[in-house]
């Protein structure tokens, strides 16, 4: 029996999970949301997880039923993500690893991400979309091969996440629950069809562009009623959708994989979830998704790939616990698998 | 915690007594792994004096100083925070 607990707060929320044996006992959290028309900075993000990330640490404990003692390890998000919140709640993991006297471990969050759609899920072997908000990470489609997650195709510049929160900006809509959120519900009611770029580059693809073009044309056709910010919403995850399930069935038919497993916050998603159902299905292929409490950070995750990682013999010495901005998926030797 | 500024370059060292040895070598291992973000302009160094946890920054600009150690304050007091709600520490 294997107990971890995972702290994870890399971006704008909060969580922190305990997994014994492939069973999720608690995941409480808490999103740092800021005004419509407003993203979340650096250190107002750290404070807010400094201010209630014992209250969430007491919640995960209680939650599971669980003392100290019952817990065998400690895994943190090392990276990637935004440097003043990681910087802010990994001294806690350290502490309470050294106060319990329990080994300490550094997860890369995207794979924190996949360990955990591939637990929900139990896909065999699936072609995975890793979508986020997260810069440099944020439209990554990755296949296992030896003792890797490869990169297969990932976006050169900015994150599809991002782009969609941006635009929400740009039209002021509400960050409560997410951006991502709202921007689907108002897309529901989009009547029309708006063209924007479609920036396909071979395995990869670009975001930046479509979201300059999208900012300019929003101005100017919203202001001339040419069309409603319903319309733009649908049409921006029309073709951004559409580039992601065209990279990631490329990568689907470069690997001859049958499975696709989609994580990360914009996994959410029920649009993007239908669209590479329909191109699963034309291929005879399974998709797999999980829902908000795992697709959104939590903690939960990040214990389950400390899970994975403990019971192949990792551990993260305290002067090697530094955190990063950037950490690749492809940077860790996935040792729990074959 | 008490602090000696020096008046001529910008530097500045503080000092964080604890109950005991073992929980200041816990602070100084729970905040000492991450760098600073800023590249150039600043150097600080903790050190363990017995249950007296020692921080001296040296830094080009008082700005620069101020900065890290805002944020080093920030995380010490959560750290002694976790360390009030979670501790003491298990016996080795």
């Amino acid at each position: 029996m294997t107990v971890v607990i995972g702290f994870e707060g890399s971006a704008n929320k909060i969580g922190i999970g305990i997994i014994k044996d492939g069973e999720v006992l608690s995941n409480p959290r808490r999103t740092y949301i800021t005004p419509p028309g407003q993203g979340f900075m650096p250190s107002d993000t750290a404070r807010h997880h400094r201010a209630v990330i014992l209250t969430v640490l007491k919640e995960a404990l209680e939650q599971a039923g669980l003392k100290p003692a019952d817990i065998d390890c400690v895994a943190y998000t090392k990276g990637p993500g935004i440097g003043a919140p990681l910087v802010s709640v990994a001294p806690v993991a350290r502490t309470v690893a050294q106060l319990w006297g329990k080994p300490l471990l550094g997860v890369n969050h995207c794979i924190g991400h996949i360990e955990m759609g591939r637990l929900i899920t139990q896909g065999n072997n699936p072609t995975v979309l890793y979508v986020s908000g997260r810069n440099t990470q944020g439209g990554l489609v990755i296949a296992y091969s030896e003792r890797r997650y490869r990169i297969f195709g990932e976006t050169i510049d900015i994150a599809v996440g991002n782009c969609l929160d941006r635009f929400a900006r740009v039209i002021k809509i509400s960050n409560d629950p997410s951006p991502g959120y709202n921007i689907e519900q108002m897309a529901k009611k989009g009547t029309q069809y708006v063209e924007l770029p479609y920036t396909v580059k071979g395995m990869d693809v670009s975001f930046s562009g479509i979201l300059s073009h999208i900012e300019e044309a929003s101005h100017k056709m919203l202001n001339s009623g040419q069309c409603a910010a319903e319309d733009l919403c649908f049409s921006l995850q029309e073709t951004v959708f559409s580039m992601l399930v065209e990279i990631t069935e490329r990568a689907m038919a470069h690997c001859g994989s049958q499975e696709v497993l989609i994580v990360g916050g914009v996994g959410c998603n029920m649009r993007l979830q239908e669209m590479m159902g329909v191109m699963c299905k034309e291929r005879g292929a399974k998709l797999f998704a999980t829902d908000e409490r795992f697709c959104i950070d939590n903690g939960a995750m990040i214990a389950q790939a400390g899970w994975e990682m403990f019971r192949a013999g990792q551990v993260t010495e305290l002067e090697d616990s530094w955190i990063t901005q950037r950490y690749r998926t492809d940077e860790v030797e996935v040792t729990w698998r074959d | 915690p008490y602090f000696l500024l020096s008046p001529s370059t910008p530097q500045l060292s503080v000092y964080v007594p604890f109950p005991s040895p073992r929980e200041a070598a816990i602070a100084l291992r729970s905040l000492s792994p991450d760098r600073e973000p800023r590249k150039g302009g600043i150097s600080k160094h903790l050190a363990l004096t017995g249950s007296t946890l020692s921080v001296r920054w040296r830094a080009d600009e008082a700005r620069i100083l101020r900065v890290s150690v805002t944020s080093f304050l920030d995380h010490l007091a959560l750290v002694m925070e976790t360390m009030e709600m979670f501790g003491p520490p298990v016996a080795l």
